[in-house]
């Protein structure tokens, strides 16, 4: 009987009943659109941050420790310390290789220009293909890394004709020179001399506006250290610190008790990034650029966080209306709960048949919005990162909660009234 | 022993006695009206009677036992297994059929047992009409899903309050034939009414005016 009159009210008061779903669906669709969307964000804002560059130098042994001595910024190195262009394969070997996003080896040298006049030639990958020891290839180089350079002409391209050595030109240069797109220019290095055509001229917005971008292989000619490069810049997803990262960040890794390194190791946190990566790059000092790392790390805190309130705010707009709708639903069935008072029905009873019958409501409706919720996650996802959103396996019983919580808590007010209606009263109208 | 004792009964809203010292004794079996304008306490007798709520003054004794002072959760059990309660508005659950209506009170009594609550409404005349909603029954109709409603429990006494109220002539004589039928079978009715016409065909009639039993008339000319 109990189920017969469950099934009543349920499918005989459709349009009521509908109005409930309605509302408790459009709070989960929220709620899961919100929490998929902020346990997704992480990695998709990082992807976007990645855009404004590299996030690690990685730098020889000695370089390192003379750069902290004399606080030197960039520049040539101010020893003959160079890391070996043959091991940045192994880059995509290590642990958290996967979030290794980009990078790009640099070597810079001095050269001097038709007019006399000396300019940092700095040689990188522009656009490099490898075929990594894992069987896996990987397209990496400076044209992801400095995505913001405005290129006026083209990108140099690494799987062109390397017979024709190409060259970008910063602006500062470009206009000192009187280079244009197409232009020949002859270098001058320590080691060798060679012919370059200006491939484009790009604008920073720093310092590298009066530098020259050639191949790698170039500029290792020009300074004759063939297969040796200055530094690395790599692009990593990384995860923002917290104290375990901050201590092993101050104290150093062998400070942390054996489950902590276990817990950083396996964490993508910058430091135990750079650490894995001195793991396999032979006397290099890898080191997070701090301000990048930090800043993305407090963007990404923020947006979680303002995710988060907009899940709980939409949480609690629904609690409001489901509370409404089940008052009102309750007053508008005061004679037929007045009634059951009068046959015999207790308190607990009507109370248990009025929850069982919101509670199914809410589960049809929680269903219906946790489907939209990921549809609503989808369209977030492709008109903010242009990128689906994962499906998290622990947002359904995370919203199956919320919502059941919501709709016992909404459910709150008509209870009390329920309790407090008196079968004389709504059966008289005393 | 009476079925049904009253003794000095009073019921005070503020400054209104709407009950005024009241005593009657209602016999197992018999069919008594009460009669009386409005105003004039029929309802909060009803109430009283019907356990759904309790007097200021006085005492109430149903089947010997005092249910006066009786706690909310135990005068509910007490409309459960004794009183049959029929009313003016018919009070139907609207998404409920005919014989789902009747189960109702089954379902807060004991188990539901469909067979026997389509034999009520076979007493009732309505045994075609069982699986119809209210909002597809006529009054006289929904009346007797009431009345078939306040037999299922076999209650010591049956309330009804205004039970023609709401109903033309001809469905006003099927719902008093039904209580002539219940009469014969052994049933205590206590009918809460304005009409006389009603009030005529019980065995006795209470008149009340102002909270007070303004007088008592025994019909001389009942037929069981």
């Amino acid at each position: 009987m109990f189920l017969r009159m469950v099934k009543g009210a349920i499918f005989r008061q459709k349009s009521k009943m509908l109005m409930i779903a309605f509302t408790i669906a459009l709070g989960a669709s929220l709620a899961t659109a919100m929490l998929n969307v902020m346990m997704d964000v992480g990695d998709k804002v990082n992807q976007e941050l990645k855009t404004y560059g590299a996030n690690i130098t990685v730098v020889p042994q000695g370089a390192s420790l003379l750069n902290e001595l004399y606080e030197v910024e960039g520049g040539e190195a101010p020893v003959e310390q160079y890391l070996q262009e043959s091991e940045l394969g192994k880059l995509k070997t290590i642990f958290w290789a996967f979030n290794i996003v980009d990078f790009a080896p640099f070597m810079e040298t001095n050269a001097v220009l038709p007019t006399g006049e000396t300019v940092k030639a700095v040689g990188t990958w522009f656009d490099h293909h490898m075929d990594l020891p894992t069987g896996e290839q990987l397209d990496t180089g400076v044209v992801n890394l400095r995505s913001w350079w405005d290129v006026d002409g083209a990108w140099i391209d690494d799987q062109a004709n390397p017979d024709i050595a190409q060259v970008m030109v910063g602006s500062s240069v470009a206009q000192a020179q009187g280079l244009s797109v197409g232009d020949v220019l002859h270098l001058n290095g320590t080691a060798a001399t060679v012919d370059l055509t200006v491939a484009g001229i790009f604008e920073s917005g720093d310092d590298e506006d009066d530098e020259l971008f050639v191949p790698l292989s170039v500029a290792q000619a020009l300074s004759d250290r063939a297969g040796l490069v200055s530094s690395i810049e790599v692009s990593a997803l990384t995860t923002p610190d917290n104290e375990l990262a901050r201590k092993a960040a101050v104290r150093g890794p062998s400070s942390l008790s054996k489950s902590d390194y276990e817990t950083w190791y396996c964490t993508a946190y910058v430091s135990s990034i750079c650490y894995q990566i001195q793991e396999v790059i032979t006397n290099s000092v890898a080191s997070a650029v701090r301000q990048v790392a930090d800043s993305e790390g407090a963007i990404l805190e923020k947006t979680q966080l303002l995710m988060l309130l907009i899940t709980a705010l939409s949480l609690v707009g629904s609690a409001l209306g489901i509370s409404n709708l089940v008052t009102a639903s309750v007053m508008e069935r005061s004679n037929e709960i007045g009634l059951m008072k009068a046959i015999g029905a207790h308190d607990g009873a009507i109370s248990g048949l009025v929850l069982t019958e919101i509670i199914i409501t809410a589960i049809l409706g929680g269903l219906v919005g946790y489907f939209a919720g990921f549809g609503f996650a989808q369209i977030i996802g492709h008109s903010v990162f242009n990128a689906s959103i994962e499906m998290k396996p622990m947002i359904i019983p995370i919203v199956a909660i919320l919502v059941i919580l919501i709709t016992l808590l909404g459910s709150i007010p008509a209870i009390r009234t329920l309790l407090k209606l008196r079968p004389t009263e709504v059966l008289h109208g005393r | 022993m009476s079925l049904l004792q009253l003794n000095q009964v009073s019921k005070i809203y503020g400054d209104l006695r709407a009950l005024d010292k009241v005593s009657l004794s209602v016999e197992k079996g018999e069919w008594v009206a009460i009669m009386g304008p409005s105003g004039s306490g029929k309802s909060t007798m009803m109430n009283i009677i019907g356990a759904m709520d309790k007097p200021s003054e006085g005492e109430v004794l149903l089947d010997g036992r005092d249910i006066s002072k009786e706690n909310a959760k135990t005068l509910t059990n007490i409309r459960r297994d004794k009183i049959g309660l029929i009313f003016q508005q018919f009070h139907l659950v609207n998404y409920l059929t005919a014989v789902e209506n009747v189960m109702v009170a089954q379902y807060y009594h004991s188990i539901p047992d469909e067979k026997e609550a389509l034999n009520a409404l076979e007493r009732v005349g309505l045994r075609d009409r069982a699986k119809h909603l209210p909002s597809q029954l006529s009054g006289g109709e929904q009346q007797r899903v009431c009345i078939a409603r306040a037999l299922i429990n076999y209650p010591e006494v049956i309330l009804a309050d205004e039970p023609t109220g709401n109903l033309d002539e001809a469905n006003e004589g099927i719902v008093l034939d039904i209580f002539r039928q219940l009469h014969r079978e052994g049933s205590t009715l206590i009918v809460v009414t304005h009409d006389p016409e009603v009030a005529e065909v019980a065995q006795r009639t209470i008149v009340l005016e102002h909270g007070r039993i303004a007088r008592e008339v025994v019909n001389e000319n009942f037929v069981p």
